[in-house]
Parts: C-alpha cells; structure tokens; sequence
C-alpha cells in the first residue's frame, strides 16, 4: 500500500464504511497520505451532502387521490368476522354483562335440550297421537266427498284399495278443486273485463 | 379494530397484510410512510413538481391496487420504489431529456469531445411553480444530482438519502450488483467533480 495511493473503488469502501480484512489496510495507508485522506474526506463530504436531502413533500391531497381511484377490496370471511366483532361491547363491564347473559342463556338452552331428550317416549307419544288424529279427519273428509259425488259403489271401491287408493284420491280431489278454483277465477276476471269494456 | 396509531407502530409486512384484507386504514398509513420518499426520489428524477405527484400518485395506484400479488420474501419498500423508478424512466424516455454530465457526454473520450458535449444549467425565466421547485432543487448538490444520469441519479439517492444497501438497490433496480456499485462510483466521482468549485 505504501507505493500507491488509493483506487477510486477503495476510496468508495472506505465512505460506504465497510469493515473486513481489506479495509485495515487502507485505513493504515490513510495515516500515512494526506492525500488519500484528502480524498477520503472529499467523498464523505459529498455523501454527507447527500444523506441530508430532505424528503420533499407532495401536495396535501395527494394521499385523498390515490385513495379516490384505489378498490378496497374486503374478502368475504373478513367481513364476516368484522360483522360479528361489531357484536362485541367496546366497554369492558359491558363485554362482562354480555359474557354473564350470554352463559346464562347458553345454561338455559342446554338446560332445555336435556329436559327434552329425557321426555322423547313422551314426545314420540304426543306426536304419533297429532298424525293418526289429523289422518284420520282427513280421511273422513275425503270418504265422504267421494261418498257425496261418487256414490257408495266408489266409496266402496277406494275403501278396498287401502291407503294407496285413499292418497290417490286426496290428489285427485286437491288437483280438482285447484282446476275449479282457477277456472273460477278465470271466469270472474273475464266478467270483469266484459262489465269494464261495456 | 386496529387504531391509526397501532398501525404506525407496525412494520411493512404487516401493515400490508392488513392491507389485503381490506383495511383502509392500512393503505393510508402505507401511503403516509412512503409518499415523502417516493416523491422525493420522482421529483428528483424528472424535476417537475406537477409530473412528479402524478408519476408518484400512479405508483401508489399501481402497488396499492395489485397488493394481493406482494409476496412478503421482498421488502415492500423495495417494490414500490422499483415502481417509481420505472415510471420515471419511462417519463425521462419519452421526453428525451438529453442527460449529460456536466463534463461531457458519457461516450465523451477526447479531450475536445468533451468540451464539445459539456454544458451548463441554463436558469431561464421562471413561473411560480418554477420558483418553488428552484428553491426546493437550487442547492448546489440538488444541481449537480441533476446532472447526472438517471441511472446514476436513481442509484445515488437510493444508497444516501434512502439509505438502501448494494444488494437492496440491486434487487429493485433489477442490476447486478456490479452495475450498481459501478454506477454509484460514478455518480460519485461527478457529484465530487461539480461541487468542487462550490466548496
């Protein structure tokens, strides 16, 4: 080092402050040439210069026009969960209260659900009794619409078939009266129609 | 609900994570840390306070619209300035700004040639706006950076003023790494040569 002075390169390792094997080196040669140190500082004073650049500042709006041609996108599950958070009391006794109602309530529910499964018999009971009732004014009803319209040979004759018969039945007597009931409507609006043109 | 100020406290990785998932407020506060630099780093590229917030605005735009596609192994910082960078370029490209060193063009070998391609900064009449961007840019270092090549100008205020590393600056600038400490050397070298008669 001693019978040359300092490449560019090394002077830029000695600014940008880099520490190693090849650096000592060059740091002893600055003590020894007050030229090199010349430079040394020449190039420090120039990246001083630099590193003291302000940031310069845009117009106060810019941040609004950027945001105003920005799509905010919120996926799915993001909005999901922000809508429950909402749920949630800000205050602490408020999220203490709802934590105490809410176990409350959870007590009372599962407190229900045990209730109810330990009276299913008496459920199954309850409800097998509602169906042979309702199925039973429902075939009353229908014999004796088919009884009325049909006489006592059909009614005979459905009787005989079983349940297949009496369902089939109940169709066909639904599925005609909705025929009547539209065909009376028809009527009733074409009526209408007439007395409103006259 | 993240607060303004929690944001503030966050590093990049994670505010952009917000960001993904929608949070507005996440995409104003990466707007507060970087629009100072971003415009400063376009301003002093392209020299027009006007053209500089709509290169940097555009930059913005681009990053915060396509924030889904950040991957967090690269620094966001990194990205957006490589966007600003970029756009830059492109403006200066279009325009042709002749961008010579004030000791000649680079290309510039003989001593003649050199004198031929040299010139000074001319000071015209100016505008208000003119004014305004003089001040902000009429230092003596501001003049002497605008002498330089952009890629020497990109790299030089990426290394001092943003305070990046080589492997950093090579990364956004998309250079090998010799490139850059090649340009920056350079950039040196001229900044050293113009402010000579100023000190």
């Amino acid at each position: 080092m001693k019978h040359r002075h300092l490449l560019p390169n090394e002077i830029d390792l000695l600014v940008d402050g880099e520490v190693g094997f090849g650096v000592a080196p060059l740091r002893a040669h600055l003590r020894e040439c007050a030229e090199c140190e010349a430079k040394v500082d020449e190039a420090r004073e120039v990246a001083i210069a630099l590193e003291e650049l302000p940031h310069l500042a845009p117009s106060t709006l810019f941040s609004e026009r950027v945001m105003s041609q920005v799509q905010v996108f919120e996926p799915w599950h993001v909005a999901a969960r922000d809508s429950l958070a909402r749920l949630v009391p800000r205050s602490a006794p408020a999220r203490a209260a709802a934590a105490v109602f809410g176990s409350g309530a959870a007590i009372v529910l599962a407190s229900l659900s045990i209730w109810i499964a330990g009276r299913l018999d008496i459920l199954a009971f309850l409800s097998g009794t509602a169906v042979q009732r309702g199925r039973e004014v429902i075939t009353s009803l229908v014999e004796g619409v088919i009884g009325t319209a049909f006489g006592p040979a059909a009614l005979s004759f459905v009787r005989g078939t079983g349940s297949v018969g009496l369902i089939i039945a109940t169709l066909a007597l639904g599925g005609a009266a909705g025929i009547a009931v539209m065909g009376v409507r028809r009527l009733a609006t074409a009526s209408s129609r007439r007395a409103g043109g006259s | 609900m993240t607060s303004a100020l929690d944001l503030a406290n966050l590093p990049d990785a994670d505010v952009v994570a917000l960001a993904q998932q929608g949070r507005e407020a996440a995409y104003r506060e990466l707007i507060r840390r970087y629009e100072r630099p971003v415009f400063s780093l376009v301003f002093r590229m392209v020299r027009d306070r006007t053209m500089a917030e709509d290169l940097a605005q555009e930059t913005f735009i681009k990053v915060l619209n396509n924030i889904d596609r950040y991957v967090p192994e690269f620094k966001f910082s990194s990205w957006l300035f490589k966007i600003a960078n970029n756009l830059a370029i492109d403006h200066l490209r279009r325009r042709q700004l002749p961008t010579i060193s004030m000791h000649g063009a680079p290309d510039a070998t003989t001593a003649s040639r050199i004198e031929a391609t040299a010139f000074d900064i001319p000071s015209d009449g100016e505008s208000a706006l003119d004014e305004l961007e003089a001040r902000e840019l009429g230092t003596a270092i501001e003049k002497a950076i605008a002498s330089l090549r952009p890629e020497y100008r990109s790299c030089i205020m990426l290394r001092h003023v943003e305070g990046r590393s080589y492997e950093e600056i090579a990364a956004t600038l998309d250079l090998p790494l010799g490139t850059v400490k090649t340009y920056i050397h350079r950039a040196r070298h001229e900044l050293r040569k113009a402010l000579e008669g100023v000190r």
